[in-house]
């Protein structure tokens, strides 16, 4: 019986949209096609107050490209 | 770090990986068109209990039966039912039993009366990029090196490995470290020593690498929703080179550090 594997994550730059309820903030990602997620703030990032406009990076799951995580501001 | 097991330890797995091994056998005996899934995974729980080992999987992080089946597009962890083995399905068969407090787990996906070539091909190269990993268990060796042989060989031929499941460390639990993948980079991961025990488990899609989990929260089946095969042996790796545990021991006739882990 295999054994789930750790997700694999992906980084992506991305910049601050719009700030949502609940600590959540609406993130457009930098590369083309790839959209918007919405996207929780977390770890040592999350002391981080965030506006609309900030450039961050953003960790994405392969399961679910439109959720994601911001890691840390990016520049 | 995963535990060396010693000589004696390493009896015991044999002897729970033997279990199963034959167990699938009968099973493959069994996989013929009209019979069900559920029916496999009564056969395959009466077969270990009168071993006099238990099925391993059965309540394990709440999986409901003893065997696994993944028919045709199902990849791994497909829960026994009522559906019933057409002629020209391919069909997953994993399963697992503990006994004298060590575990045995292996896999093989076998065919249901006459299939496609394109279905036998599959299993083939499948089983194939298994034997390809599992002669790589030598000291020395890293973890590494088995996924790079599993994907070397598996895509030389067309097919993709499934990323989101890996094979493992076994023992005194089903699943122990390290994690053994079926890709990636040679020379990396942990290093091979003697005695240390892997299931290594390919499972190989005709289309894309993709899988997703169904709403029961177990089946994975391939995203394009093309075939897939997966192949499992549970071997050691001695001083000698690798030992399939349900198989005897190769190097019994070799001197000096035969008898030794």
């Amino acid at each position: 019986m295999p054994e789930a594997a750790p997700r694999d994550v992906i980084e992506a730059p991305g910049t601050v949209r719009e700030q949502l309820p609940n600590a959540l903030y609406r993130v457009e990602l930098e590369n083309e096609g790839r959209g918007q997620v919405v996207a929780h703030v977390g770890g040592s990032a999350s002391l981080l107050r965030l506006r609309p406009g900030d450039p961050v990076v953003v960790e994405l799951m392969p399961y679910d490209m439109g959720r994601g995580r911001i890691v840390r501001r990016r520049g | 770090m995963s535990v060396q097991k010693s000589w004696n330890e390493l009896q015991k797995m044999a002897r729970a990986c033997r279990i199963v091994v034959d167990t699938l056998d009968v099973l493959e005996q069994a996989a013929v068109p009209g019979v069900s899934t559920k029916e496999l995974d009564k056969i395959a729980r009466d077969h270990i209990v009168r071993a006099g080992a238990k099925p391993a999987f059965l309540g394990y992080r709440g999986y409901p039966a003893s065997l696994c089946v993944a028919v045709n597009e199902e990849v791994v962890h497909g829960i026994p039912g009522p559906r019933k083995l057409k002629e020209g399905d391919i069909v997953g068969l994993d399963l697992g039993c503990v006994v004298d407090g060590f575990f045995g787990d292996a896999a093989r996906t076998v065919a249901v009366g006459r299939i496609s070539d394109e279905a036998r091909r599959l299993m083939q190269v499948t089983r194939e990029s298994l034997f390809a990993a599992i002669d790589l268990c030598r000291p020395g060796k890293r973890v590494g090196d088995l996924g790079h042989a599993v994907q070397s060989h598996a895509e030389e031929h067309g097919y993709s490995v499934v990323r989101e499941f890996v094979g493992h460390g076994i023992g005194t639990h089903l699943h122990e470290e390290p994690q053994v993948p079926n890709y990636g980079p040679p020379g990396r991961r942990e290093r091979l020593v003697p005695g240390m025990c892997l299931a290594i488990e390919p499972m190989v899609n005709v289309g894309g690498a993709e899988v997703e989990v169904l709403k029961d929260g177990w089946t994975a089946v391939t995203r394009d929703k093309s075939l897939s095969a997966h192949f499992e042996l549970s071997v050691a790796v001695t001083a000698l080179g690798p030992w399939i545990l349900s198989e005897e021991y190769p190097y019994a006739d070799q001197q000096g550090e035969a008898r030794r882990a």
